[in-house]
């Protein structure tokens, strides 16, 4: 029995489990949704990336948009004595209490992607300019699909601000020209097999329409695939919102006909500097706590300058 | 650690005249000892784990499947299951969060708000409702355990999403002004120290522990869940036990309902989501039979307990969350394995 408790113990070891050896700076504990989905992957290693480039000590851990499991790894990043929280939240409102506890900790907060609704908890806000990039990525819509036609709408998660935020965008750009008309809208929650059952309930009911306008890539994504499926891909024309390697490989390929690139990588790194930054100095740097981040756009164009996930080299 | 069970396990049969041996000993006590196991492994790994601060945080987290254990480890016993207990978790909490906004009564022009205990209250009873109907539906229309409850599992997610659109329910404390403040009692205070939630879970594990052990229902519910056919044979009331526990089991689901929205001052419908498959895990790691008629209290508890504290221990260390799935399915399967080699080894003789 010793023998195989000494086996278990090394095998932990050898695993590369984080160890109590020298903390150089500290411990940043990086929190994000999903990292099966392309977006929160990077969101979260190009964070640990820049994390470690600065000499912290950095973990991912995810919540899978469960605020349950949000609040027991903030408390594990309290018990770990974190010198700071970067966190993609869960719910608007649901994640303030978790946002709170941490602050009361002592352990500076910073939302990346996402934000709370209550101001003066997180030392910084960072997410992408999400009313510009659907405004952007709509007018595009428009010029690829026509003014005149029928469309339907993939939602993302209502819990999410920036599933409102994007459809009131499109929206907004879209009910200018009152001969495309919206026949349906379904909540796919930012997933692929989502987009794909709502897409195939979507065709059932309007067999004819001209375009599919979604919250998010992955649901595009699962779209395309229903269309390819029913054989209507080359009548109907798809458009996302995120910039993931998928999309901008099926952009390349013709299926889909645009993405609006977040960036992600960019407004990531930012705000662990932000941390570094209050951590050495007690100021973030950043005039405002609230920090919005320009979208780009990706069509057949451009899609040669996507040099990696999610980076658009100028 | 099996090989070494394994010929202890023999020689546990040739003792058995002669009292308990080493290897019986480990196997009656496997998840006590698998207990100390996870804290000593945690505690080498990182200088985090061993404190009292940390085990006071990991048992308010063990708090909410415990409680949802306990009322598993009955519906088990009595040879059931329930796989609607997340579900009513997330349909109590909604229901809950809800009232704390006001009830409008339109007749009447008024908004009501009851007072934080009348929601409890309220809520309890209505996760008592859902849980009759569960037992309802399998005790008299002899419906399947596992299919009865698969159905109510749908239907009460399906409800707690209608009404509240797929969104949450938040800011659930209350204004003193309306006097409905102290919502967050539950989750947020202490009491000596010792989170609210733990507490809620000692008190509700103590009164199972005596109803099993002590009253004649314990004694119903384990004759019911051994053999249902000789139970009933000799005059214990067997529908009314079955339609019994599951309405426990839906009053402690609505308690872990409160106790989690209470914690997150926010109710919604898509919490609890699998929380029935670790409330099964425990059941099955203290050392109940899936069958019923053999299981306790304090086995659950222990269950709870190693899966509680084997799960946060890996987030701490910081090892990939797909990791930990790995790992919890290990310890079930392995403390299966352990439940048959106790007592597939013949030991009901006479």
């Amino acid at each position: 029995m010793l023998k195989s408790f000494q086996k278990f113990m090394l095998a932990a070891v050898a695993t590369g489990l984080m160890t109590t050896a020298a903390m150089a700076d500290g411990l940043i504990s990086i929190i994000v949704t999903d990292p099966a989905n392309p977006y929160w992957r990077t969101e979260g290693e190009v964070a640990k990336k820049t994390a470690e480039g600065l000499g912290y000590k950095a973990n991912v851990a995810a919540h899978k948009g469960d605020t349950n499991t949000e609040s027991t790894l903030i408390d594990t990043a309290i018990t770990n004595k974190s010198a700071a929280i970067i966190l993609d939240p869960a719910n608007a409102d649901g994640s303030v209490g978790a946002v709170k506890k941490a602050v009361a900790a002592g352990i500076p907060v910073i939302l990346v992607n996402a934000e709370i609704n209550q101001e003066g908890l997180a030392k910084a806000q960072l997410v992408s300019n999400n009313a510009q990039g659907a405004a952007l990525g709509a007018e595009t819509w428009i010029s690829m699909v026509g003014e005149k036609g029928t469309y339907v709408e993939l939602f993302g998660n209502p819990a999410d601000n920036n599933a409102a935020t994007r459809s009131n965008g499109y929206e907004t750009v879209i009910t200018q020209y009152p001969d495309m008309k919206k026949v349906g809208r379904e909540v796919a929650n930012w997933d692929r097999t989502q987009g794909y059952q709502k897409m195939q309930s979507l065709l059932q009911a309007n067999p004819n329409i001209n375009g599919v306008i979604a919250g998010n890539d992955e649901m595009a994504l699962g779209a395309i695939a229903a269309l390819k499926e029913a054989g209507k891909l080359d009548k109907v024309k798809v458009g996302g919102f995120d910039g993931s390697p998928d999309a901008v490989a099926a952009i390349k390929s013709g299926e889909m006909q645009y993405t609006v690139l977040q960036p992600v990588a960019v407004f990531s790194a930012e705000a662990v500097k932000q941390a570094d930054s209050f951590i050495k100095t007690g100021k973030t740097g950043a005039a405002t706590e609230k920090q919005l981040f320009d979208c780009l756009l990706i069509t057949k164009d451009n899609v040669d300058k996507y040099t990696g996930p999610f980076t658009l080299s100028q | 650690m099996n090989q070494a069970i394994a010929p202890k396990a023999e020689t546990a049969k040739v003792d058995k005249a002669g009292g308990m041996s080493i290897g019986q000993l480990l196997l009656e006590g496997r998840a006590f000892f698998a207990l100390i196991l996870i804290i000593a492994v945690f505690s080498y790994l990182s200088p985090n784990y061993f404190t009292v601060a940390n085990f006071l945080i990991m048992a308010s987290h063990v708090a909410i499947y415990g409680i949802l254990a306990i009322g598993m480890l009955l519906v088990i016993l009595n040879g059931g299951i329930d796989l609607s207990v997340g579900s009513i978790l997330a349909l109590c909490g909604v229901v809950a969060g809800a009232m704390m906004q006001g009830v409008e009564l339109s007749a009447f022009g008024v908004i009501l708000y009851p007072p934080v205990w009348a929601v409890v209250v309220l809520t309890c009873l209505f996760g008592a409702f859902v849980g009759a109907i569960n037992g309802i539906l399998v005790a008299w229309f002899r419906v399947p355990a596992f299919v009865a409850t698969l159905g109510v599992m749908y239907v009460a997610r399906g409800i707690a999403l209608l009404q509240t659109n797929g969104l949450t329910y938040n800011n659930l404390s209350g204004r003193p002004e309306l006097g409905n403040t102290g919502f967050d009692w539950l989750g947020f205070n202490r009491l000596a120290g010792v989170p609210i939630s733990v507490i809620v879970l000692t008190v509700i594990a103590l009164l199972a522990g005596l109803m099993l052990a002590r009253s004649a229902f314990g004694r119903w519910l384990y004759a019911s869940g051994g053999n249902e056919r000789a139970a009933d044979l000799s005059g214990v009331p067997v529908k009314r036990v079955k339609i019994t526990v599951y309405t426990l089991s839906g009053i402690l689901s609505a308690i872990a309902g409160l106790v989690l929205s209470s914690q997150l001052t926010s109710a919604g419908p898509t919490a609890g989501s699998t929380y029935e498959l670790t409330a099964i895990a425990a059941v099955v790691v203290g050392g109940a039979a899936l069958t019923g008629g053999r299981g306790t209290v304090r086995g659950t508890m222990l269950g709870a307990f190693v899966i509680g504290f084997l799960s946060d221990g890996l987030v701490i260390i910081g090892v990939s969350s797909y990791w930990q799935t790995v790992f919890t399915g290990s310890v079930i399967v392995l403390a299966v394995l352990m439940n048959t080699i106790q007592y597939g080894s013949g030991a009901r003789k006479g």
